[in-house]
């Protein structure tokens, strides 16, 4: 992968690179040869023109996760998503109560939304999932109170990779009356098989950005058959049925839609492969002794490793190894607080663990040799700061 | 996080992580892995040099880039000098040369606690 000839790239589950594909369908609705027009403008060809290529993105979306174009909401993300998905529904649905449930290793975006609720008198409940990062669905069925509106639960967590199982949450929440489930499915897209219509999820969260889409483009996946209302968060226009209002931008939409059907046309062969090329960073990271593997390898996606390493500390590990690979520590949103992963601290790792753990994530443009690279490189540096330390 | 070129030549060139024991030897330690930052100096200051003069150092770090860099840049410094308790420039001063951030403030003062327990066990043997 061409980031800079001496560093590797293994952080694709902070971002990836738009697809060339991808970028060139985004660059024909720019220019004026392009559909540059305003999709809202149905009273000409140009608007005419852009709103169906909205629409064609919309229909690739709601294909690539099983859902219907109708409930395909176009957000600026994931986080965008998650705050209509958690604020909608607490607002929509305030009369009817104001209990959450949620769990403590969700991303910041769907945690803050919570937190911010809390100021403002709704009641949440913070889950502790095991120590591989798995909730059990008992857990979710005990936190459920008859004033539960909403429970909200990712998919994949975004540092140990770990797969909920979210059709067994769904049962649970299905034998609540009013319990709506929200699923932040932000890292799923070309990971894992998507099925919204069966698995009885009322609300999904979905990023561009970490499929080969662009950045600033996302959806929250709205389910009709349960009729699931939202309050919008922002007001001035009727475009997505009023719920995120604001000319919507074509070429982001557009390389969404691209991006989607790419991943949902991505076969079988390239999840094996990933996770081959996971297991062969494993090995060779795991010759190093002292290291342990964060979340469940059984239970996870094939593309993330999360590992820690005892006797180094975790800036220095960050900061040696930086300059030869890029990979995560923590979540990239909070790497620039300095903090150890709250992910891990939440699983019951000890602060030093969970201070020198590093997510590697591969991608479609991983190869064995930035495998190789990974490991040569996190050899040296674990090997030399073990000196400096005397461990 | 972004590092000076000082600190990152140092962080990347400690020549003088290590340990070392023996009877010309001084060793004084500070804070603790646990807390996560912990720093280890060897001086070594000949009996037979009476004017107490530091010939070499060594140093262990389990801490950040800046930290490791203070280290060596303290081993460079301290050698042809006499043991001294003081650093060569005050915390504030070092703070400045490697461009460390204010939170990191207390790291730096346990560096400073590490080289004085170092450099105060060589001053009682040479007042002994």
């Amino acid at each position: 992968m061409p980031v800079t000839p001496a560093v590797r790239y293994l952080d694709y589950a902070a971002t990836t690179p738009v697809a060339p594909e991808v970028a060139l369908r985004m660059s024909e609705c720019l220019s004026a040869h392009g559909e540059f027009g305003n999709p809202s403008s149905a009273n000409h060809d140009f608007g005419i023109r852009a709103a169906g290529q909205v629409e064609s993105a919309r229909a690739q979306v709601a294909a690539c996760v099983g859902a219907e174009p109708a409930e395909v909401v176009w957000t600026s993300g994931a986080t965008e998503a998650n705050n209509l998905a958690i604020f909608g529904i607490a607002h929509y649905y305030r009369g009817s109560g104001k209990h959450i449930v949620t769990a403590r290793t969700e991303h910041k975006s769907v945690l803050d939304c919570c937190r911010e609720l809390e100021r403002r008198g709704w009641q949440v409940t913070y889950l502790t999932p095991g120590p591989e990062g798995v909730l059990e669905p008992e857990q979710i069925a005990e936190a459920l109170l008859p004033q539960t509106v909403l429970v909200s639960v990712m998919h994949i967590n975004n540092e140990l990779g770990t797969i909920q199982d979210i059709a067994a949450i769904a049962a649970v929440c299905a034998r609540s009356h009013q319990a709506r489930l929200h699923v932040d499915a932000a890292q799923s897209v070309g990971k894992i098989r998507l099925d919204f219509a069966s698995l009885g999820v009322d609300l999904l969260s979905l990023s561009a950005h970490k499929a080969y889409g662009p950045k600033g483009a996302g959806a929250l996946v709205v389910c009709r058959r349960r009729a699931v209302q939202l309050a919008p968060l922002m007001h001035g226009g009727g475009q997505e049925r009023s719920l995120r209002p604001g000319t919507i931008a074509t070429h982001q939409v557009v390389g969404m839609g691209a991006a989607f059907a790419l991943a949902h046309a991505e076969s079988p062969g390239e999840t094996e492969r990933l996770r081959a090329l996971r297991e062969r960073l494993w090995q060779g990271l795991g010759a190093l002794g002292g290291v342990w593997r964060n979340g469940d390898p059984l239970r996870s996606v094939p593309h993330i490793l999360n590992v820690s390493f005892e006797g180094v500390e975790g800036e220095s590990l960050v900061a040696d190894v930086g300059v030869r690979i890029a990979v995560s520590t923590g979540s990239a949103c909070t790497s620039a607080q300095r903090e150890p992963s709250y992910v891990l601290r939440a699983l019951g790792r000890d602060e030093r663990l969970a201070e020198s753990s590093l997510r590697f994530s591969l991608g479609r443009y991983s190869s064995s040799a930035d495998v190789d690279a990974a490991i040569d490189a996190m050899t040296r540096s674990v090997k030399r700061l073990r000196g400096i330390s005397g461990a | 996080m972004i590092y000076s070129e000082s600190t990152r030549h140092y962080f990347e060139h400690p020549a003088s992580a290590g340990a070392a024991t023996g009877v010309d030897w001084f060793r004084g330690e500070a804070g603790s892995r646990e807390r996560g930052i912990w720093v280890q100096f060897d001086l070594q200051v000949p009996s037979a040099d009476r004017g107490g003069t530091v010939r070499s150092v060594r140093f262990l770090a389990f801490a950040c880039p800046h930290v490791v860099a203070v280290c060596q840049w303290l081993a460079e410094q301290a050698i042809g000098r006499p043991a001294d308790v003081r650093l060569p420039e005050s915390v504030q001063a070092v703070r400045a040369r490697f461009e460390v951030p204010l939170e990191k403030l207390g790291r730096l003062l346990i560096v400073e606690d590490a080289w004085a327990a170092a450099a105060g066990a060589a001053i009682l043997r040479r007042n002994a």
